[in-house]
Parts: C-alpha cells; sequence; structure tokens
C-alpha cells in the first residue's frame, strides 16, 4: 500500500468510532474472553493495526492503533487486555526478526486471537542475568532438541506458543552464543507447565515451564542462529514499551475497566477516605524522625560497647555506629534548615554570624566523608562485619602501568 | 534481647530456640495456615513448660523471673518467636498473666493465673475498639455497675487469639474511670466473629458485648482505677512486639544474605555488588539499633523508668518501620522468587505487616511523640 490509499488518522478514528460504538461490548456488559474479543477485532479489521496486511494486520500505523484504542476508551469498551504480551511484545518481535516463512506461519493466527504467545527468557537460576541462559539448543540433523528450563513466564499455563531464549553455542562468549526460537507450549511430548503460586497465597499468572528434549522445527528459529542476543534486546524493547503503555501495547487508558484497585481517581478517593489521622506534616516528621533517631543512636553506641567487653562484638562495629550517627547527625541539621527557612540562613547586622543553622549545615557535610568515607564504612560492615565478598581489586598483583591502563579500559 | 545474658536467661534462650526449631518449624507454620487457632493447645502446654508464660508471675503465685528483670527475660523468648515466626498466644497470654498477677483478686490468682501458667487456659486482652486506637482515651465499651453485678456494652476489634482463648480482659469505662473486666467468651451477651489477618498463624477476631451481667468479683483490680494498668499493658505488648520484630528482621536478613552468596549473576555472587552490600550494611545499622532501643525499653518497664511512655512509642516508631522496611528490601533482593508461596520470606513479610500495623502504626507514635515534643516545648 502506497502513501496515497493511507487511510488518514482521522478519517480511520471516525470509522473506528462507528464500528466500536455498534460492536464493542462495553465493560459492563458481559466479560468476553480475549480470544472472542481479539477474533471479533480481526474480523473487523481492527486486529494488528500497524502489522503488515500480507500478516492480518491493517497495514496502519501506531498512530491508527492509539487513535482507535483511545477512541475505545472514551467509549468505555473492553479491550484484549489478556493479549497484551502477544500483540505487544511477541507479535512486533517476529514482525522485526522473523523470517517470511515465520512471520506467514505465525502472525496471523495470533493476530486472530487464535494463538497466544509469551516469552521464555528468565530461568531459575538467571534473572537478572538473562544473558547467563542455560537452556540448551542442539542441532539434531533437520531439527531442534531443546532441553532445560524457564521461569517467569507470565501466562504461559494459557498459551499456545512461547518465544524461547537458548543457548546454542556454548564456546562462544555469553552473548554472542544464544538463539531465539519458538515453541508450541501445548500437546507437544517434554513439556511441562507448572503455575507458581504467589506469596499472597493465590496463583499467580507466573509458571515454570519444563522443556524434556523438545524436538522443534528448524523454520521455528527467530533470527539466526546465535543471534538471539538482539532478538531478545528486541523483544525487551517492546516489552518496556508495553509496560510503559506505548507502542504495539497500547490498548487505551488503563484506569478504565473492572478491577481497578489502586490506579484511577476512585481508588484514590478510597484511599483518601481510608486514611488514619495522618495529621504529621513533613516537617513535623522529620523533627520526630530526628528526634527517634537521637535517641537509637547512643543507645546502639551503649550496646556496641557492652557487645565489645563481652566479645560479642568487634572493634570493627564502630564502622556501624559512625555510620549510624553521623546520617543521623546530618539528617537532624536538614531537619533544621526546614524548620527554620530564610532564618536559619539569612541576618542582620554585617558581620559574619556563624552561630546559624546554616553554618552548622555546612560543618555537618564533613561528618559523613571524614574518618573514612560512609561508603567505606559501608564496604566494612558489609565485608569485614558479615563477611561478604570483597571489592574486585583489579590493581592486585598486576604492574602498575599495567593497572593504569587497565583501568582506562573498565 | 540484650548483649549479656545471665546463665539462666541463656539456658531460656536456647530451649527455647530448640524447642522452636524442633516443634514449629516452617514447615509446621505452613500446615497451620489452614488452622483454625493457628496453633496447637497441647503444643502451646509443652511451650508453658518452658517457662514461656510464668516470667512475668512471681514466685509466689507459681511464676518466676530468671534474672530479676521480667520484660528482659520475656522479650527473649518474642525475639526468637519472630525468628521463626512462631504461633501461639504468647503475647495476650503474657500481658493477662502479668496483669492478673499485680492486681488480680484472690480467685482470679487461683481460678485464672495457673491455667494460664500451665497453658491450659488461654486469656486474651481487648483494648483497641473497632477502627479505633490503642488508646486508653479511645475506650467507649462501658462497665457500669448494676446490683451487685457489673455490665459490660460495647465492643472491641483486633482481638487476638480470639477463637482459642476462654476469657477476654476488657478495658471499659465507668462512671468512676477506666476499669477492666475479665469476661468469659461463653458469658450470655458475648458475640464473637473470628477473623484472620494477613499473618500464616495469628487469628484475630472483634466481639460485642450486649448487656454482657457479671458478678462484681469480674472486675480486675479497683473500679476506676485501670487507666495506668492498661498503659502498662500497652507497654509490654509494644517491648515483646518490638523484640518479636527484631527476631523477624535478624532472620530475614540472615537467610538473605545466605542466598545472595550462593545465587550467582554475571559470573559472581550476587552478595558480592556493591549495591546489595550498603543495602546490607544500611539494614545491619537498622538491625542493631533496633536490638538496642527494644532493650532499653524492656529496661524502662522493669526499672519503671519516668520517661517509658515516651520511650515505648520511639521503639515501635523505629523499630515497627525499619523490620518490615528490611524484609521488604530483602524480598527485593531475593528476587522473583521473594514474591513466590515457596519461599519462606512472605512469611516473614506477613508477621511484619500484621505487627507495624497493632498496637499503634509507627506513625501514630511518631504523631503522639510529636505532640509530646510540642507540650515539653511550651512548658519549657
Amino acid at each position: 500500500m502506497n502513501a496515497q490509499e493511507t487511510e488518514s488518522v482521522e478519517a480511520f478514528r471516525a470509522r473506528a468510532a462507528r464500528w466500536i460504538e455498534r460492536d464493542l461490548p462495553r465493560w459492563n456488559d458481559e466479560h468476553v474472553e480475549t480470544r472472542d474479543l481479539q477474533r471479533l477485532l480481526f474480523d473487523h479489521g481492527f486486529a494488528g493495526i500497524a502489522f503488515p496486511r500480507a500478516y492480518g494486520g491493517a497495514g496502519l500505523t501506531l498512530d491508527h492503533q492509539k487513535a482507535f484504542y483511545d477512541e475505545a476508551t472514551a467509549q468505555d469498551r473492553q479491550v484484549p487486555t489478556g493479549n497484551r504480551v502477544s500483540i505487544g511484545m511477541l507479535g512486533p518481535t517476529i514482525l522485526d526478526h522473523g523470517s517470511e516463512d515465520a512471520q506467514l506461519r505465525f502472525l496471523p493466527p495470533l493476530l486472530r486471537g487464535d494463538t497466544l504467545w509469551v516469552q521464555l527468557l528468565s530461568e531459575p537460576q538467571g534473572g537478572s542475568d538473562m544473558a547467563g541462559a542455560t537452556t540448551r539448543l542442539t542441532r539434531d540433523g533437520d531439527t531442534y532438541v531443546l532441553h532445560g528450563s524457564k521461569m517467569w513466564s507470565s501466562g504461559a499455563h494459557e498459551a499456545d506458543f512461547g518465544l524461547c531464549l537458548c543457548r546454542s553455542d556454548w564456546d562462544a562468549p555469553k552473548h554472542r552464543g544464544l538463539s531465539m526460537i519458538a515453541v508450541p507450549l501445548k500437546g507437544v511430548p517434554g513439556i511441562t507447565i507448572q503455575q507458581t503460586r504467589s506469596a499472597s497465597g493465590l496463583t499467580s499468572d507466573f509458571s515454570e515451564e519444563f522443556f524434556d528434549n523438545v524436538v522443534l522445527p528448524i523454520e521455528y528459529l527467530i533470527g539466526e542462529e546465535n543471534d538471539g542476543w538482539a532478538v531478545a534486546q528486541t523483544l525487551l524493547l517492546h516489552e518496556r514499551n508495553t509496560v510503559g503503555n506505548i507502542g504495539y501495547g497500547y490498548l487505551g487508558r488503563r484506569d478504565r475497566g473492572p478491577k481497578r484497585m489502586f490506579g484511577g481517581e476512585p481508588a484514590m478517593r478510597s484511599l483518601a477516605a481510608a486514611r488514619r489521622r495522618s495529621a504529621l506534616d513533613s516537617v513535623g516528621e522529620a523533627i520526630v524522625e530526628t528526634y527517634i533517631e537521637s535517641v537509637v543512636a547512643p543507645l546502639t553506641s551503649t550496646r556496641v560497647m557492652a557487645g565489645l567487653r563481652v566479645g560479642t562484638h568487634s572493634g570493627r562495629w564502630g564502622s556501624l555506629t559512625k555510620l549510624q550517627s553521623t546520617v543521623a547527625a546530618q539528617a537532624s541539621v536538614r531537619t533544621a534548615l526546614a524548620a527554620w527557612g530564610a532564618d536559619g540562613v539569612i541576618w542582620d547586622g554585617e558581620e559574619v554570624q556563624y552561630d546559624n543553622v546554616g553554618t552548622t549545615w555546612l560543618e555537618s557535610r564533613g561528618g559523613t566523608i571524614s574518618g573514612g568515607t560512609n561508603e567505606m564504612q559501608r564496604n566494612i560492615i558489609s565485608e569485614r562485619l558479615l563477611g561478604l565478598p570483597r571489592e574486585s581489586a583489579p590493581d592486585r598483583d598486576v604492574p602498575f602501568s599495567e593497572v593504569l591502563r587497565n583501568a582506562r579500559r573498565v | 534481647m540484650q548483649v549479656e545474658l545471665s546463665e539462666a536467661q541463656e539456658l531460656f534462650r536456647s530451649s527455647s530456640r530448640r524447642f522452636l526449631e524442633a516443634e514449629a518449624p516452617l514447615t509446621v507454620v505452613r500446615e497451620l495456615y489452614d488452622s483454625r487457632e493457628g496453633f496447637d493447645r497441647a503444643w502451646w502446654r509443652r511451650a508453658a513448660e518452658l517457662g514461656w508464660t510464668s516470667v512475668l508471675v512471681p514466685d509466689r503465685l507459681g511464676g518466676g523471673t530468671l534474672s530479676g528483670r521480667p520484660v528482659a527475660d520475656a522479650v527473649i523468648v518474642a525475639e526468637e518467636m519472630g525468628r521463626l515466626v512462631a504461633p501461639g498466644p504468647f503475647l495476650p497470654v503474657n500481658v493477662v498473666a502479668a496483669t492478673l498477677a499485680a492486681e488480680g483478686s484472690d480467685e482470679q490468682q487461683s481460678s485464672v493465673l495457673p491455667g494460664l501458667i500451665s497453658g491450659e487456659l488461654v486469656a486474651t486482652w481487648a483494648l483497641c475498639e473497632p477502627h479505633g486506637r490503642w488508646d486508653v482515651d479511645a475506650v467507649r465499651t462501658t462497665a457500669t455497675a448494676s446490683g451487685g453485678d457489673i455490665v459490660v456494652e460495647g465492643a472491641k476489634a483486633y482481638v487476638e487469639a480470639l477463637g482459642a482463648a476462654e476469657q477476654v480482659l476488657v478495658s471499659a469505662r465507668s462512671a468512676a474511670g477506666l476499669t477492666q473486666v475479665l469476661v468469659p467468651l461463653d458469658a450470655p451477651g458475648v458475640h464473637a466473629t473470628l477473623g484472620r489477618s494477613l499473618d500464616a498463624t495469628r487469628r484475630f477476631g472483634s466481639v460485642r458485648f450486649e448487656g454482657v451481667r457479671l458478678p462484681r468479683s469480674a472486675v480486675v483490680g479497683n473500679v476506676g482505677e485501670a487507666a495506668d494498668r492498661i498503659a502498662q499493658q500497652l507497654r509490654l505488648a509494644l517491648a515483646l512486639q518490638c523484640a518479636e520484630l527484631v527476631g523477624v528482621a535478624d532472620r530475614t536478613l540472615e537467610f538473605t544474605i545466605e542466598y545472595g552468596l550462593e545465587r550467582l549473576a554475571f559470573g559472581r555472587p550476587i552478595m558480592s555488588f556493591q549495591a546489595l552490600k550498603h543495602r546490607i550494611a544500611d539494614m545491619t545499622v537498622h538491625l542493631e539499633g533496633s536490638k538496642a532501643v527494644t532493650d532499653a525499653l524492656a529496661d524502662a518497664i522493669d526499672g519503671d523508668a519516668a520517661d517509658v511512655e515516651r520511650f515505648s512509642s520511639v521503639t515501635k516508631a523505629y523499630v515497627g518501620t525499619h523490620a518490615l522496611d528490611t524484609v521488604d528490601d530483602c524480598v527485593q533482593i531475593t528476587g522473583g522468587m521473594g514474591v513466590t508461596w515457596e519461599h519462606d520470606i512472605h512469611l516473614y513479610n506477613r508477621r511484619a505487616v500484621v505487627d507495624r500495623a497493632i498496637f499503634g502504626t509507627p506513625e501514630e507514635h511518631k504523631h503522639h511523640l510529636l505532640s509530646l515534643l510540642s507540650t515539653s516545648e511550651e512548658t519549657a
């Protein structure tokens, strides 16, 4: 489709508004399942608004998508929030990295609501260190074999497909031996999905997936073999966008619809009503907190001294009382600045005066620096009192010239 | 818990810890989650045998302090209970036992107190009223003399161990002033509504008293003279609660550090990252401060110090805030596992949240302190 043929956003909005008014159920109507709602949108040309037509989309832009969902919000209509991950994150990633074959295979059913997708990135042994994935992908003739486990996959127990980050080359550096592959999650031998129970006692939306030598077609690979980290980066980009409610994951304002416990004005009103006697203004609170610290810090020193005497505490505990008392002292002067305002820093008479809060403030700054900065005290507390690992020291056992050269490379 | 324990106190601590580890480990706490009372009565009688219910009661009444400082003894158990988020009505039973020991009638001391000490009987206390405060001034429930009887009318809320208790010590208002009445929960006109709390094992409930007519002998102490006693009960409860919170924070920090030393990311234990080490250092400061201020409160109560009221608010404001913040920081460090049912940290989170809320939130105590500070400024 060329530029002339593209429907303007305003024309699209008007057309969408008419359809929404006629066909899209209200939040107060009976709840429509995600898949059915997605199908309804698809059948009327409103699914995958910014996806190419060849893959089942509307061939328009993200601006058109935004217009559609703004209109749905304005008319208080149901939107397929349960499909946000498929539409906002997985679909766009396949669009960015999938082969023509993969796009034709996976995108139309995704946009039609036939397949729900999830990401399979984190593992039980690795969350933040995602590139440390150890789920194994091995080429075996004309197929791949997947072995390992993933965790924290939202909605995996309901999903049809997952996009799985796995290690395909164990000899390459960490980020260069990863691949991304689509994994069917239903009716495939070797896959077990276990829902995670959350701390609240509720069944969470998360689950853990176990892959026991699962055989997958080669065409399911998304992106090149060993280029999975680039695909993962794209997926994370779309995830951030979706979480931030922009891009492909935009489904209208979020403070609409059912079950808004902690967002939106009604929730704030009920919070305001539930509020109990918080007559503390912020300066008053700072004063009380300063007072509390002024009671606790000397008691802590007394306790440490007693501990030194009976042998439960070592001399290094001085780091703890130093940290505590200097933080408390500085906070107390900050409180005084708040309480005194201009009277603390401006005075009558041309002589320089020193008996004011402002001078005390300047003087107090040294407390957290002298005698070993508080950052060093925190190192000492964590390393020497608690036995946590020492900071790495690349300068140890290395000629100094090399240390300087190496340091500039960090 | 003091850094320096007497030999008897050290034995009390180690036997309490062994008992909890053997008979109330976290697996048992999880099993009790689904139980009605949240603890096992036979287990509670064994706990009582260790002395858990007797340190606040003098020798002549069948109890006995270990060190001559009863509250310093009691906080030892409270802290150990916090370390394993233990079940059982330790706090309410001790509050009632201490009250009956101090000013119960001969009859109360001979018919109720021995059962509390042996663990056969469970009693609880009721100060706060629905949506109210733990504050003598907020008491609206009445105890009115009527012939030779006393009639209790009103409602109490957030009553711990209500489902297990046989008796409840009620703070009420009479014409002469504040009065406490020991009400059997099966008395006519007592309507108990059992509830639960976020805590895994600690059960609460609310009670309505509709024309509950009891013999005058149900009054504890003198009619109209209970205000000081109620304030003492609250301070004792705060000391035990803060000691428990110290145990909660201490143990949570311990197992979080252990976890962080095992957990690898980017080729190193996550506990080697300075961002985490510095957080741990700050938490350690708050933990040590919490221990110091809680011990000082126990001392102040035992020594009947003049500023004990102000001190109890300082303690709750500090410990209540930092214990939950520490658990919360540890959840963050534990990562995804920390928000699962499977990981034990939510049991600690639950205890810390409930303890923070009852007997006055840190915010309420700060508010109280601010008014005390403002008053003393005016009179100075």
